[in-house]
């Protein structure tokens, strides 16, 4: 009896480590997602030992070197490597820090509009009927806001601030995870394994939850990947317009609108937070490409 | 190569003899489009450049880079012994302006002083609602419909006002571009000929510069008033070249397509003052900026407290890291450049420690306070958050937490007047008239609580002084009145005074005769071009 069980548990074993391997064949594939992936994780470093790395706190304020230009340039100082800001502030500093805050932001919306949109996108496609008209209706309605306009009004409502705005950008991602798993749960509500389970005896939050939904993961993975980075771009255009994340947060979109004016006068302090939010976009969307070729069963040549 | 040399040489030598022998021409590169040429009309200080100080006299006029007003139109006045009646002599042989589209038959007397009042004060006056929505802005502002009982013409050159309360301010209100003098005969002409509205088109009045044609969001010309009671001005043609962007601006500027521009970019200025053909001038504004704390809750009803918070405020760092440095660290709620400024009275040092201890002192710990930060530009403050992050740091030092919060603009002025108001806000002002009583009583008066009175703050001391000022007609009483009011004021701390900025006119080196006005407005009597 025992010597059967170890070795389903190998055999299972076997070929969770073939599927991995097969996943990664075709992900390394790609190699803008693998470049991506590099980044990403360095970003995750950076972000989790940021009080380490960084030289200065992100809010110390040198009163003595306002707006100082980078090492390299004129007037530079090796203290303050990417220079400081209007209010002396290590740039270098701040958006280490900000890497927090950006990543923070991504996995808690993400989370969030992935479980509440996983929730009722089963619901819906599982019941069909009255519960689903009226859920795909509310998710329309919600869709045919343009997402950044509906996020602004939700954060003017319930006050500017950091959790405020990832609420807002959660509740405005939710939808494409409702129609997701709504399709992929109709998709798969039909097939036999489905109606063993339920003669069987499984009830429905087990048919739903065990059954169904473990073989729908792949387009929610895909999703997830691409609203990360949705998500924290979202942000710094809530943070831009003054209603994300409150100073003296060293929030990159924040970062980005409380420096504008010296676009001409200072280039940095403007344009090292733009790029860091480009940089951890980009890496995060050419990993969500990578994560789509090797997860969809279209898309595999084989 | 070398006979092209002399004929452009030639021909330099030709257009400067014939530009020297032509018409001096004063080019201004405006801000922006006047919203019409009525002054009386409108609120914007662009209008008023382009309409009232060009056009239009007052009773009064405000002494150029001033905010003390002199003899205009009126060319003497008498106030009653009560403080009710003001009587102006009107100046003999003011002279309208003629123009293509009129041609006036008599000098400035009475009608038109009381035409130019009535027809905003009276709702059955026919002028009062002859462009559509005529809301008379800031003669309801400064309270003229509950403050005027009637404008009486004692003769042909004698106009009577009699006031229903003292109010000392009143020559300074009548200086100001809402209360243009403009000609009846002109107004009856078109009402005669139906055709009202073009006295907002096409204005006619007695000032320095008549009006030639306006070319929407273009140009606007003038020519100089041959007859201006003044003297004839010496530049022959004013030009506005409006010019929406600071940057085209200092552009068109440098190039010299215009001879002075208004607003530049803070961040231009530096270069500005290096280039050899340009002038900067620099001069304080008429404005202050402020941290208003609310002093009806505790711990801010003590006055120890709110010493201590002023004294932790590093205000240079404030005006370097907001305003590159074009600001003045403020230490009375009124401007430098405003009269009775009490320049005897010590500001608040800035230090940490004794700020420390002081609080330690008045029993204060681990105070958390919000301080609101307008989410706009404002000419006293350009970046309110940055200014609050600063302060933030400051008070930390201190061992005092500081939430910044900010609302939408109208939002933010509205929530910031209640009574029961959380936190501290940052706020300021500009001077419309340049009386001390539009700052002291206007924004600290017992009346003004829950309203402009943003500190909540009725001091007995204090507004008994500024009332029995405002209630005074005598100048140098007035002035000892509002001194002493500002050290009360200091004493009390209802404020953190935080700055007053520069404003800063570039200008070409030929330029000469240009007064910068403490008000902001921009006028061009007196102006000349010397090469």
């Amino acid at each position: 009896m025992t010597d059967t069980a170890s070795t389903h548990a190998r055999m299972q074993d076997a070929s969770r480590r073939a599927r991995l391997a097969e996943f990664w064949y075709y992900f390394s594939e790609n190699r803008g997602a693998v470049i991506g992936l590099g980044v990403f994780v360095a970003l995750v470093i950076v972000a989790l030992f940021a009080p380490l790395i960084a030289p200065h706190a992100p809010n110390a304020q040198f009163r003595d070197a306002t707006l100082l230009p980078p090492f390299w340039q004129e007037g530079g100082r090796a203290a303050f490597p990417l220079g400081t800001d209007p209010l002396g502030r290590d740039m270098l500093s701040r958006l280490l820090h900000g890497a927090r805050f950006s990543l923070f932001i991504g996995v808690v919306v993400t989370l969030l509009a992935l479980t509440t949109g996983i929730i009722i996108g089963t619901i819906a496609g599982y019941f069909r009927g009255w519960v689903d008209t009226a859920i795909t209706r509310l998710m329309d309605i919600i869709l045919a806001f343009p997402s950044l306009l509906l996020a602004l009004v939700l954060v003017a409502v319930l006050g500017p601030g950091l959790n405020n705005a990832m609420i807002a950008i959660a509740l405005v991602q939710q939808p494409h995870y409702v129609r997701l798993t709504r399709a992929a749960v109709m998709g798969e509500k039909g097939r036999d394994y489905v109606t063993a389970a339920r003669v069987a005896g499984a009830g429905n939050v087990r048919l739903m939850f065990r059954t169904i939904l473990p073989n729908c993961t792949a387009p929610l993975i895909v999703q997830a990947a691409l609203s990360f980075s949705t998500a924290i771009l979202d942000a710094a255009a809530l943070g831009f317009l003054g209603m994300g994340a409150q100073p003296p947060t060293p929030e990159w979109g924040t970062m980005l609108a409380e420096s504008r004016e010296f676009i001409l006068r200072a280039w940095w302090v403007v344009t090292f937070p733009g790029l860091a939010i480009l940089i951890t976009v980009l890496a995060i969307n050419l990993m969500g490409d990578g994560l789509r070729d090797a997860l969809d069963p279209k898309l595999k040549r084989s | 190569m070398n006979k092209k040399l002399t004929l452009a040489a030639a021909l330099l030598a030709a257009t400067v003899l014939s530009s020297a022998a032509s018409a001096k021409t004063f080019v201004y590169c405006s801000e922006g489009s006047p919203e019409g040429f009525d002054p009386a009309l409108y609120t914007a200080g662009t209008t008023f450049d382009a309409a009232a100080h060009t056009v239009y006299n007052r009773l009064l006029e405000f002494k150029p880079g001033t905010t003390e007003t002199q003899p205009g139109i009126a060319e003497s006045w008498e106030i009653s012994d009560d403080g009710l009646e003001y009587t102006f002599k009107i100046r003999p042989g003011v002279k309208f302006q003629t123009t293509d589209f009129f041609t006036p038959s008599r000098d400035v007397n009475a009608d038109d002083v009381i035409f130019s009042f009535e027809r905003q004060l009276k709702a059955d006056n026919p002028w009062h609602q002859y462009v559509a929505g005529a809301a008379w802005e800031y003669f309801n502002g400064m309270g003229f419909p509950d403050l005027i009982a009637s404008i009486e013409k004692v003769d042909d050159m004698t106009v009577r006002f009699k006031l229903k309360q003292k109010e000392a301010p009143f020559l300074a209100n009548v200086a100001m571009p809402f209360a243009s003098i403009v000609s009846k005969e002109y107004a009856d002409k078109l009402a005669a000929d139906g055709k009202m509205e073009m006295l907002n088109q096409q204005p006619l009045g007695t000032g320095p510069f008549e009006f030639v044609a306006y070319q929407t969001d273009a140009v606007i010309r003038y020519r100089a008033h041959e007859d201006y009671w003044g003297g004839k001005q010496k530049i022959d043609d004013l030009v506005f070249a409006i010019t929406t962007d600071a940057a085209v601006r200092y552009q068109k500027l440098k190039a010299g397509e215009c001879h002075l521009m208004p607003f530049p970019n803070a961040a231009d200025v530096a270069e500005m003052k290096n280039d050899p053909n340009l002038k900067v001038e620099e001069q304080e504004g008429l404005n202050v900026a402020y941290l208003a704390y609310n002093t009806t809750q505790a711990p801010f009803d003590n006055v120890n407290v709110r010493k201590a918070l002023n004294m932790a405020i590093n205000k240079q760092a404030i005006v370097d890291a907001v305003f590159q440095g074009a600001a003045t660290p403020a230490k009375n709620p009124i401007p430098p450049t405003m009269w009775s400024y009490n320049d005897a009275i010590e500001d608040d040092a800035y230090d940490l420690d004794a700020a420390k201890k002081m609080l330690e002192e008045a029993g204060v710990k681990d105070l958390s306070m919000k301080i609101w930060a307008m989410p706009v530009a404002r000419p006293y403050m350009l970046n309110a958050r940055r200014a609050a992050e600063l302060i933030q740091a400051d008070f930390a030092k201190i061992g005092v937490t500081v939430e910044i919060v900010t609302y939408e603009w109208a939002e933010y002025l509205d929530r910031s007047k209640a009574k029961d108001r959380d936190g501290a806000v940052m706020l300021g002002w500009t001077g419309d008239n340049g009386d001390p009583d539009n700052f002291l009583h206007t924004l600290l008066g017992c009346d003004a609580v829950g309203g402009n009175n943003r500190a909540q703050w009725c001091n007995e001391e204090f507004n008994d002084l500024v009332v029995k000022a405002k209630a005074t007609t005598d100048p140098a009483e007035r002035t000892k009145l509002y001194e002493e009011a500002q050290v009360v004021f200091k004493r009390e701390a209802p404020w953190a005074t935080i700055d007053h900025s520069l404003s800063v006119v570039p200008m070409r080196k030929e330029v000469q005769g240009f007064h910068q006005s403490p008000l902001g407005d921009f006028a061009f009597e007196g102006v000349d071009l010397v090469e």
